[in-house]
């Protein structure tokens, strides 16, 4: 039940993000303050998701060479830097990965 | 392009193949979202209606995140919140093209709306031409890219359970993260405020239900602005 709850609530407030100068508010009064402070949403929210995922992968901070998904990122992010393409980004990145693991496990 | 009197059907037309190369990068980001939904302990119809109905690979994500590790309904809504802050920004800029339209028509435009299809309309707005049946463009290219994104939802979905663990598929999704981040990092304070949220992030992992998301967003967010007010002075 929560979980519908959850889907309801996720659902309404996309939809209210979206429709918010669309349909509800004046585009003019979007102070600029406001406007500034929105430029930093993407670079903020996304380096929070990332960084844990890479540094943090069972949890706790892992920074041992043996960290495939640390070394993996690192690959995407120089293919990232390189390409500026997404779909490479990623095939670079999940390639790294699954080398790294096949090799740690045959060190292990 | 539209030349001087295109009609609705053009218009359309035009939009939904401006997406084609997009829906390179959306349908296997949309497959991801999908098995991650599965992958979470949620329903093929809780998976399914997360997606039909919030349509945003980023939002559908972290509900999945937090929705696996049963946090209360207030943080996951909050997180997703978060993350979708950027639609109020485009919802701004697209505000002007579209206020001449009837109330249904922008409520369809907005519930519809992604990255994608925003940036193709708004530059097809500011092309030379005709612009009476512009919101066509948008429409067309907001409901091809839901086509697609649904369709493989479905798909990842149902794969869900079969994809197996050591595939590593759930890395895609920081994969995916990080194909965003880098070209959203262009300037000093856009840096100072990813370096400060990825910090936050790690000092703050220790709070329940991913709190640190949102306590590393804002503080990225601060500095960011407060970097770039200093610059200015």
């Amino acid at each position: 039940m929560s979980v519908w709850i959850a889907v309801a609530g996720v659902a309404l407030s996309t939809f209210l993000l979206r429709a918010s100068f669309i349909v509800f508010i004046d585009p003019h009064r979007f102070p600029g303050w406001f406007r500034q402070a929105l430029k930093f949403v993407p670079p903020s929210v996304l380096a929070a998701i990332v960084v844990p995922g890479l540094l943090m992968p069972e949890g706790a901070l892992d920074l041992r060479p043996t960290n495939a998904r640390l070394l993996a990122g690192i690959v995407a992010i120089v293919a990232s830097l390189r390409l500026r393409n997404a779909m490479a980004t990623i095939a670079a990145g999940m390639v790294a990965l699954w080398g790294l693991q096949w090799v740690l496990a045959r060190l292990a | 392009m539209t030349h001087a009197s295109a009609s609705p059907r053009d218009e359309f037309l035009a939009g939904s193949r401006r997406m084609a190369p997009v829906l390179l990068g959306a349908v296997p980001f949309a497959f991801v979202a999908g098995v991650a939904a599965t992958a979470a302990g949620m329903t093929p119809a809780q998976g399914i209606a997360l997606s039909a109905l919030s349509f945003s690979g980023i939002a559908q994500l972290i509900a999945s995140q937090l929705i696996a590790v049963h946090s209360p309904v207030v943080v996951t809504v909050a997180a997703a919140f978060v993350v979708s802050l950027r639609f109020l920004m485009y919802s701004a800029s697209m505000a002007p093209h579209v206020a001449h339209l009837d109330w249904r028509w922008r409520v369809l435009l907005s519930f519809l709306m992604t990255d994608q299809s925003f940036a193709a309309s708004v530059r097809h707005y500011a092309d030379a031409g005709d612009t009476r049946h512009r919101h066509w463009f948008f429409l067309g290219a907001a409901l091809t890219l839901y086509t697609f994104w649904q369709a493989s939802v479905v798909a990842g979905v149902l794969a869900g359970a079969q994809v197996p663990a050591r595939w590593s598929l759930d890395f895609a999704v920081v994969l995916t993260f990080i194909a965003l981040l880098v070209p959203a990092v262009r300037t000093r304070p856009d840096l100072a405020a990813a370096v400060v949220a990825a910090a936050l992030s790690l000092a703050a992992a220790g709070l329940p239900y991913r709190l640190a998301l949102v306590v590393a967003s804002i503080g990225g967010i601060g500095v960011g602005l407060a970097i770039e007010s200093r610059g200015r002075r």
